[in-house]
């Protein structure tokens, strides 16, 4: 906790509109005693700022320093002093003086123009600032004792190559595979679309290459015909329980790459493609496993083709089915959030049940190498078959980046016809043939084409649509939760930020995340493999990972006051929380990612970090200083914002000239997730007329940080909302934006929107109270 | 809705078309810029486009029976433009290179014709013909190059009457013949495939006046083909095509008097003209005028198509009929000054070779690219007489609908 704080000011930073020397005097008056230490000086940002703040720490006049001028994004390395210094910066700049402008939209001409309302707001935002270091503690890191083991899941062409990353980067690793041999889908090809240079011809997938440089590797320990059936624990000591055959076996694990990639899509929806109406309709796979034995024959005649038509315009025979489920979707949502209303008031449900995501839609997502692997199966026909004809009838040619030249080389053969074009009809015909009927095709006109053979292709369906997979023994159950969102991918909506799954520990790659190709997918495989090692040695660190890398703080829990509500083992959005019959939540550390979820959820304030609590925010709020008469001195209003979009977003606009409201007081939070009800009552409480909540956007294109933080925030103010209704004050007072951090050309309309319906609802009925 | 329309993807023709000038036809990408910088192409169904895509799949009905090649002029722009560097322009001169070669039998002269390979065939017809001409009369001269009063007389040797003129007038109504089957076939073809409904143009009322129309606005002008370019090389391709054109017709006339006066003063005395023609005689002007269009008309086409150029790149039959055409231009006019010049031996040596070259010229125009001349004219009488119309006609465009 800070006891003996110093306070500076560095007035290059906070010139010349403000001057320091009054600030600096109250400061003094009202902090004597926490603040031995308050300074002026001309620019702290430099070498010689940086020890001249160091010289009062090594002469143990202060513990914890204040710096009034920039913002906390700024020079944020100089201002570095060591892990047991608390260092809060003060953003005077870009917060406070940058985006200053009067009340009625100028501009102040002269310093004592704005003098008063911006020495105000100054003021306020000092304040906070030490009270918020009063109310902070050295965050102590956990020391966990964790494996360096780390678990490939899935044995195929990604899983190989994670595996392979893994050892070299001199780490052990346990290859899980529940088939009887490594290699996978893989190693079914007879060849793959190029991966090199000219990127011309289909080349060997280089499995058996793979294989043997996994053989080699000792630190790898490979485990075929095995499944994992629980994996409990937390990153750095998980245990993972496997099975081989009817033995079972428990091993130590840090972390995992998830690689179990895709099974085939049920052949139901290749029915009304043909598929089943003749044995001359076949799926690419079995048309790949043809070539892989070394023989392209019509499976009715034993004949070879003459003519062979590759199908992917198959949007208008897939549209029945696709509107049924489609129908059949948006029922159960419906459905879903009746029950979802009724429910409300009851004890919250932890575990989601898994339910399988399998549709039509995964036809569509394969697309891109449904495409790329057509163009490779009609140079098999060629191959095979000099003198037959492959023809291929699209919708969508999706052959992106460098496989153009592929698709060019494909297109250059004279017996690859290809044609965009919408297939209407596949009918038998006399003499084991078939009709392909197609509209809207280059032709001019519409089409039907007499072939021998007909391919379908093969979608890709992620292992995680049609099972838990990763068989976590969590209180929110076994698999990836929401993951109907990305139609059963194991994917995230974390932009930028691949591998990343809402399981803290564990990294997909591969086409269990995405359809990918080969080459893709040994990138992605490096890519999890890097991200397993870093979880693993955060947890050693006892740090969080990604967004908040590096961090030691961890919510610690007050449980005498614990009234089993599970509120926050239900909404932790990386299910960190276990609990025990009562309902006790268990932390696991590890696995917690600090957002602070569970601390806005608490509604008994039990949860707390050390450097982030209900009570710190709390007392920040208390130091606004809510003028009694609004007309003459105008309303205060709260912004909380979050730290990940909303915060940068407001310092990019002042940066750029945007100016803004001298009434708002701005408050950053870790995310809207970990704003607790009590802050908004507090600020309602205390006389501020508005409390504006700016965050990541939400929903299924989300892009909070920590996946439900801005949108169990949006709940919340919901139900705070009947509270305020309750005591009087108007709901239009509280109200929640969404900001991305590309938004900052929003920022000014959004505050002085706000402020402007503030100004027209007139002061808070609690003021002066 | 229309019946769709059957396709059969056809392996041999594609290769077929690439061997005979559409190389590069599998590049297309469907983009249409083609047909939009084409001058010519009409506002529906335009082309080059629809023929790549025919083309890419070997839609062999759709492309032989095509008229829209004959629209083309091979003015390069598509070719030029092509993002992709599919020429379609080459692939509509290789369409009518493949017309050349099959549309008329026998089918061995239009395979003959279609690679340099069977030339020594094509050119040991006449050579073995009139070798064994003048084996026997060289006999019976007691040499082969005979003087009369000390003067060449080409008809000591290869005398008119009995070897020459039955022999071209024989293969001319071959010719002929095969020309008029040939249009019939044509049009036969043109028929089967879909028309185009214009309103708001009156076509011409029968195939007559469409064709008095054709050569009028047309031929005569080249105007299509003036349209087609006005950049240089394109330009000089022009000049040098009309120069020609009319070099050609000027010689026809000749022959034509000739002919006539020859044979109608065998009947009618008083129309026989003197042999060799005086140099002042009209006739032995125009004649001697129509040869010098010619080397001019030759000089610009060859000089064009020496010149590298990506718009347009020239095929055997391009240079068969210019390589021929300056043989039969360059050996006439050298039996001519030997003959003056009285060297017997090369100026009968030269003749011969004139009068294979002739031969060649003439007896195998339905299958050389010299057919364009019938074949071109024909499909534009076609077209206009069914509306198919390029955008440059002459119509009152507020008017038109295509349907």
């Amino acid at each position: 906790m800070a006891e003996k704080i110093g306070v500076y000011f560095d007035t290059q930073k906070i010139g010349p509109l403000l001057d320091c020397e009054p600030l600096a005097e109250k400061v003094r008056n009202k902090w004597a005693k926490a603040c031995p230490v308050v300074k002026i000086e001309d620019n702290l940002s430099g070498e010689a700022g940086r020890q001249l703040i160091q010289a009062d720490i090594d002469s143990g006049d202060i513990d914890s320093v204040c710096i009034c001028g920039s913002s906390p994004r700024a020079d944020w390395d100089i201002f570095d002093f060591g892990s047991h210094v608390l260092v809060e910066r003060v953003n005077l700049r870009e917060q406070c003086i940058w985006p200053f402008r009067n009340p009625d939209g100028s501009l102040p001409q002269k310093a004592e123009e704005a003098d008063k309302l911006l020495a105000e707001n100054a003021l306020d935002c000092i304040n906070m600032s030490i009270s918020k270091l009063q109310k902070t503690n050295l965050p102590q890191p956990e020391d966990l004792e964790i494996v360096k083991r780390i678990l490939v899941l899935g044995g195929g062409w990604t899983g190989c190559n994670a595996a392979l990353s893994l050892a070299r980067a001199g780490y052990e690793v346990l290859l899980v595979e529940k088939e009887q041999e490594l290699g996978g889908y893989a190693g079914k090809l007879y060849k793959t679309f190029p991966k090199k240079s000219p990127f011309l011809r289909a080349e060997d997938a280089g499995i058996a290459d793979l294989l043997e440089m996994i053989g080699k590797q000792d630190s790898i320990t490979v485990y075929t015909a095995t499944s994992l059936v629980e994996l409990a624990g937390q990153p750095g000591q998980y245990t993972a329980t496997l099975k081989n055959g009817s033995g079972q076996q428990e091993i130590q694990v840090g972390s995992m790459v998830l690689a179990t990639g895709w099974e085939p899509l049920d052949t139901k929806y290749l029915e009304p493609l043909g598929y089943g109406k003749s044995k001359n309709v076949i799926t690419s796979m079995q048309l790949e496993e043809m070539a892989k034995n070394g023989e392209i024959r019509c499976p009715e005649s034993g004949k070879p083709p003459k003519n062979v038509a590759f199908i992917l315009g198959f949007s208008e025979l897939l549209d029945g089915i696709a509107r049924e489920e489609e129908e059949a979707r948006q029922r159960a949502e419906e459905e879903k959030a009746a029950a979802q209303q009724e429910q409300s008031d009851e004890e919250p449900s932890i575990e989601e049940p898994f339910e399988k995501t399998e549709s039509y839609r995964h036809m569509y997502f394969t697309n891109e190498l449904t495409c790329l692997n057509t163009l490779k199966q009609a140079n098999y026909i060629r191959e095979f078959l000099p003198e037959s004809v492959a023809v291929i009838l699209y919708e969508h040619m999706t052959a992106t980046g460098i496989q153009e030249l592929y698709y060019k080389e494909a297109q250059n053969d004279p017996g690859i016809m290809l044609s965009k074009g919408e297939v209407t009809a596949v009918e038998t015909a006399p003499g084991g043939k078939l009709v392909v009927k197609a509209k809207d095709t280059l032709l001019g006109s519409d089409i039907s084409l007499e072939t021998d053979l007909v391919v379908v292709p093969t979608g890709l369906v992620p292992t995680t649509a049609l099972d838990p997979v990763i068989q976590l023994a969590y209180r929110q159950g076994p698999a990836f939760p929401d993951l109907a969102l990305f139609d059963g991918f194991a994917d995230s909506n974390y932009i930028c930020f691949p591998y990343e799954t809402r399981r803290t520990g564990i990294y997909a790659a591969g086409s269990v995340r995405q359809p990918m190709s080969l080459a893709k997918s040994a990138a992605d495989a490096q890519g999890a493999a890097l991200k397993a090692i870093q979880c693993l040695e955060s947890a050693d660190r006892g740090v969080a990972v990604h967004p908040r890398s590096g961090d030691l703080s961890y919510p610690l829990f007050n449980f005498v006051r614990c009234t089993q509500c599970k509120r926050c083992t239900e909404e932790c959005p990386f299910g960190a929380l276990d609990d025990d019959e009562k309902g006790t939540p268990k932390p696991n550390t590890a696995r917690c990612r600090r957002c602070g979820t569970c601390m806005g959820a608490c509604p008994e304030r039990v949860i707390a970090f050390d450097n982030y609590s209900v009570g710190q925010i709390g007392s920040m709020i208390t130091q606004i200083k809510v003028p009694d008469d609004m007309a003459a001195e105008g309303p205060r209003i709260l912004i909380l914002a979050c730290e990940n979009d909303a915060y940068p977003a407001l310092d990019m606009a002042a940066q750029r000239g945007w100016k803004w409201s001298p009434y708002v007081r701005i408050i950053p939070v870790r995310c809207l997730g970990s704003v607790n009800t009590i802050w908004i009552a507090d600020a309602m409480g205390k006389g501020n007329d508005g409390c504006l909540l700016l965050g990541c956007k939400y929903g299924d294109d989300y892009q909070c940080h920590f996946i439900k933080g801005s949108e169990l925030c949006d709940r919340r103010m919901k139900n705070i909302g009947e509270t305020l209704d309750r005591l009087g004050v108007e709901l239009e007072r509280v109200r929640q934006e969404e900001v991305a951090i590309d938004d900052y050309d929003k920022i000014p309309g959004i505050i002085d929107g706000f402020v402007d319906e503030i100004m027209k609802l007139g002061p808070n009925p609690f003021k002066g109270f | 809705m229309s019946e769709p329309l059957r396709i059969q993807p056809n392996l041999e023709f594609v290769q077929e078309l690439q061997a005979i000038g559409g190389q590069d036809l599998k590049k297309c990408y469907q983009c249409a810029t083609c047909s939009v910088v084409c001058p010519l192409s009409p506002m529906d169904r335009s082309f080059p486009r629809k023929e790549m895509v025919w083309a890419q799949w070997g839609l062999k009905d759709r492309l032989v029976n095509d008229i829209d090649m004959w629209l083309c002029h091979k003015c390069g722009q598509c070719s030029e433009q092509c993002p992709r560097g599919a020429k379609p322009g080459e692939l509509m001169s290789a369409l009518r290179n493949m017309a050349y070669r099959n549309l008329m039998g026998p089918k061995f002269i239009g395979e003959w014709m279609s690679s340099i390979k069977h030339l020594p065939k094509l050119i040991a017809i006449p050579a073995i013909i009139y070798l064994l001409v003048w084996f026997v009369t060289g006999s019976l001269q007691g040499t082969p190059f005979p003087l009369e009063h000390g003067k060449i007389e080409f008809g000591l040797i290869f005398p008119g009457d009995y070897t020459i003129d039955p022999v071209f007038v024989l293969v001319f109504f071959f010719a002929v013949y095969t020309f008029i089957r040939g249009i019939g076939k044509l049009y036969q073809g043109f028929d089967t495939q879909p028309k185009t409904f214009v309103l708001g143009y009156h076509p011409p009322e029968n195939i007559w006046v469409s064709l008095y129309q054709v050569l009028k606005e047309e031929v005569v002008t080249h105007k299509k083909w003036k349209d087609c370019g006005e950049e240089e090389p394109e330009d000089t391709k022009f000049k040098g095509h009309l120069v020609l054109f009319y070099s050609f017709i000027a010689l026809a006339v000749v022959t034509g008097i000739v002919a006539f006066t020859h044979w109608g003063g065998k009947v009618l005395p008083f129309l026989h003209m003197p042999y060799p023609m005086a140099l002042w005689n009209p006739v032995k002007i125009l004649a001697n005028i129509g040869a010098i269009g010619l080397f001019v008309g030759l000089i610009y086409l060859t000089k064009r198509r020496v010149a590298p150029s990506e718009k347009d790149e020239s095929s055997y039959y391009d240079w068969y009929l210019i390589v021929l055409i300056w043989v039969v231009a360059v050996t006439g006019m050298l039996s001519q000054i030997f003959r003056i010049a009285e060297v017997a031996g090369l100026a009968y040596s030269v003749y011969y070779l004139h009068l294979v070259s002739v031969f060649m010229l003439i007896a195998y125009t339905p299958w050389s690219k010299l057919g364009h001349l019938v074949y071109r004219i024909a499909a534009l009488t076609y077209a206009r007489r069914h509306g198919r119309l390029s955008t440059e006609i002459e119509t009152d465009k507020n008017k038109v609908y295509v349907i």
